[in-house]
């Protein structure tokens, strides 16, 4: 290497970018991912909703037709579990009621069987806390399909519920109301994504600073109002992203639905995917995506806003 | 040497940025090309309804490439349609006598040169020339299976007189709720419409409010009866076997299949009618495969060896001789030993015009959707 050239290199090593350069350059393969990845997609799944599908022709003008059909009212409403849809076409807004209230279901569920875990992690395990983590991903080492079908396997009619009980003299005839509807579908949701739910919630726990305990059973807190007024409240951000990283994908799923469900579990997501793969409605299913990623994002920002999620992450420390 | 060398210079940081992006680059030029050099040939992909994806259908094929092609399973042709058009790169294609114009229509469909298929000149002649096989003139399916869709029954777990008195209106009737099982497709409808006595030539042209007062009536019926809506035959063969249905839509393979493992499932002839199609094999546009091939697919398809396979299985076969090299109880047991008698026999499928067909298949969807 000659003089002249290390000269330059080393006065190349000195140019100074701002922060913000930086912080950018650092953060481009995760921008360019998300741009060919997200974005892109998006935009393309923005565009086909406004097209109109004419059989096999697709009409390229871009038009609120299909956003119309999903509110377009009509004269005789269709009734589903008691409540009056007045709509044209009402499957839409009825599979995206259920998939709302099955997916609060299984996220009740999965918070109900996740806090306990989480609290016996981060309270009484105090040796091999990495083993305990680790056991606790176990199920994730083998694909979420395999796992749903599992579920298949658990409930079915020649399944373990049913020779157990079977074989225990309890029934005679299996049950059969164990698979094939929205329960299942329920149960199946909120076993796969218990352990999503555990680790935020036992970080959230673990960083609670144990002297706040030690003060409030010295100032005579008992165990229960001890957990009510300390670990409950500052748990509190920690469980709430897990239940909405838990309720806004299982919202959309399918696969578990198609396994599970039967008819009487189909879920808007089952809906988006037969509107794209069996009724040749690409835009209209395009239409139903968007509306429904629209409806949770207004549901999640509501919820957020109710229970001030912003004032409990400034009290945070 | 030389790399071993440049790797020194690398620790020692005595490489100035340019020579390493150069090196860089060069050996990313290296690995650009390499794949191109030895990539693999595009491997075959088949559309196919479930259960013809087993090997032995088409031997011939999987003794010369090695393998089978890759498959993907529907349950409906108006499934596989709509996913080829969503972008689904598939080079071959199963559709039968009545969906082959749904094909050619979406502009999907190519012509066969016969001339490429060594077992066509075998193929009964009626079939060659048959309508579904020919469309516009051009042979757009190569025929390979013909067969019946009916009932497939536990004789010891369905009431004693059913046997007497066949009929798909257990498919809508309460009694039976949670006990049957209903192909997952539209024709769900139709056989509402035949158990309520309608002819099945008029029911499939319902369109408007008449189509979703049959939908309400009977499609409904169907799915809220219905056990599950199945999409592959193993699962109703699974469900017969354990008892979990007692009766199901099926092709003539289960009641077979389950027999001979001791099961006691007869193959029903309702009173309404059934049903008989015959399918074979459609080149797509789509692909990205060898046509040599799929002509080497399809082939295997029309040979004699897998005609003796479907005979076996209570299917009937496209080629003459594969009747001749079958064992002569099955083809007593078929019945038939000629496509045309068999066409004749019951009610052979149909296709509906495209926009009545688009109709359906929304009818079919939102049925299934708003089950409670």
């Amino acid at each position: 290497m000659n003089p002249a050239t290390a000269k330059l290199s080393s006065a190349r090593r000195n140019v100074v970018f701002p922060a913000w350069v930086k912080g950018y350059a650092l953060l481009s393969p995760a921008l360019l991912v998300m741009f060919g990845m997200l974005i892109t997609p998006m935009l393309a799944l923005i565009v086909t909703s406004f097209w109109t599908q004419h059989g096999f022709a697709m009409d390229h003008t871009l038009s609120l037709g299909n956003y119309w059909r999903l509110i377009e009212p009509s004269p005789e409403p269709t009734t589903w579990m008691g409540i009056a849809f007045p709509l044209a076409y009402p499957v839409p807004a009825i599979l995206l009621v259920k998939s709302l209230l099955m997916s609060l279901t299984a996220t009740v569920a999965v918070i109900a069987f996740a806090y306990p875990m989480a609290y016996f992690l981060a309270f009484r395990v105090t040796k091999h806390r990495g083993i305990w983590i680790i056991l606790l991903t176990v199920p994730f080492w083998t694909s979420y399909l395999l796992r749903v079908f599992s579920w298949k396997i658990v409930l079915g009619y020649n399944g373990a519920i049913n020779t157990g009980l079977k074989s225990l003299g309890l029934i005679n005839e299996p049950l059969s109301f164990l698979l094939y509807n929205p329960i299942a579908v329920t149960i199946t949701l909120a076993h796969a994504w218990v352990a999503f739910a555990v680790l935020p919630i036992f970080v959230s726990l673990d960083k609670i600073d144990r002297s706040l305990l030690e003060a409030a059973t010295d100032l005579g807190d008992s165990k229960w109002q001890r957990f009510r007024r300390i670990t409950l409240p500052l748990s509190a951000p920690g469980t709430i992203g897990a239940a909405l990283l838990v309720f806004i994908p299982t919202v959309g799923d399918y696969v578990t639905p198609a396994l599970v469900g039967g008819p009487g579990g189909t879920m808007i997501g089952s809906l988006i995917q037969e509107l794209f793969l069996r009724q040749d409605n690409a835009p209209l299913g395009a239409a139903v995506a968007i509306v429904t990623m629209l409806i949770i994002g207004g549901l999640v920002g509501l919820f957020m806003w109710l229970i001030g999620y912003r004032k409990m992450r400034e009290k945070m420390p | 040497m030389n790399r071993i060398k440049f790797i020194d210079r690398m620790a020692a940081g005595k490489l100035s940025r340019r020579e390493m992006l150069a090196s860089a680059a060069a050996f990313g030029v290296g690995l650009a090309v390499k794949p191109k050099l030895t990539a693999a040939a595009e491997v075959l992909t088949c559309l196919e309804w479930g259960g013809y994806d087993a090997t032995d259908y088409f031997k011939s094929f999987v003794s010369k490439h090695g393998a089978p092609p890759n498959f993907s399973i529907f349950s409906g042709e108006e499934e596989a349609l709509a996913k080829v058009r969503a972008g689904f790169a598939a080079d071959v294609m199963h559709p039968c006598n009545y969906s082959v114009q749904r094909f050619v229509n979406a502009g999907l469909a190519v012509e066969i040169d016969t001339a490429k298929l060594s077992n066509w000149k075998d193929v009964f002649p009626a079939l060659q020339t048959a309508d579904g096989v020919l469309v516009g003139g051009k042979v757009m399916m190569a025929p390979a299976d013909w067969g019946n869709s009916s009932i497939a029954y536990r004789k010891d777990l369905m009431p004693e007189d059913f046997a007497k008195n066949e009929s798909w209106s257990i498919f809508y009737d309460d009694a039976y709720k949670g006990k049957v099982s209903m192909l997952d497709n539209e024709v769900a409808i139709s056989i509402g419409l035949m158990v309520g006595g309608m002819k099945y030539e008029d029911s499939i042209l319902l369109v408007g409010a008449a189509l979703e007062e049959a939908a309400k009536n009977w499609g409904a019926k169907a799915v809220n009866v219905s056990r599950f809506l199945w999409n592959d035959p193993s699962e109703i063969q699974q469900g017969l076997a354990s008892g979990e249905i007692m009766a199901a839509y099926a092709w003539n393979d289960v009641a077979k299949n389950l027999n001979k493992e001791g099961i006691p499932v007869a193959y029903a002839k309702p009173k309404e009618g059934y049903f008989t199609w015959f399918c074979g094999l459609t080149l797509l546009n789509s692909g990205k495969a060898d046509p040599a091939l799929a002509y080497d697919f399809i082939d295997a398809w029309l040979s004699p060896e897998t005609g003796k396979t479907l005979i076996a299985s209570g299917y009937g076969h496209s080629n003459i001789k594969s009747f001749e090299i079958s064992d002569p109880a099955d083809v007593a047991a078929m019945g038939f030993t000629d496509p045309v008698a068999h066409m004749n026999s019951a009610i052979l499928f149909k296709n509906a015009p495209d926009a009545v067909q688009a109709e359906w298949n929304k009818a079919w969807i939102d049925t299934k959707a708003l089950k409670q």
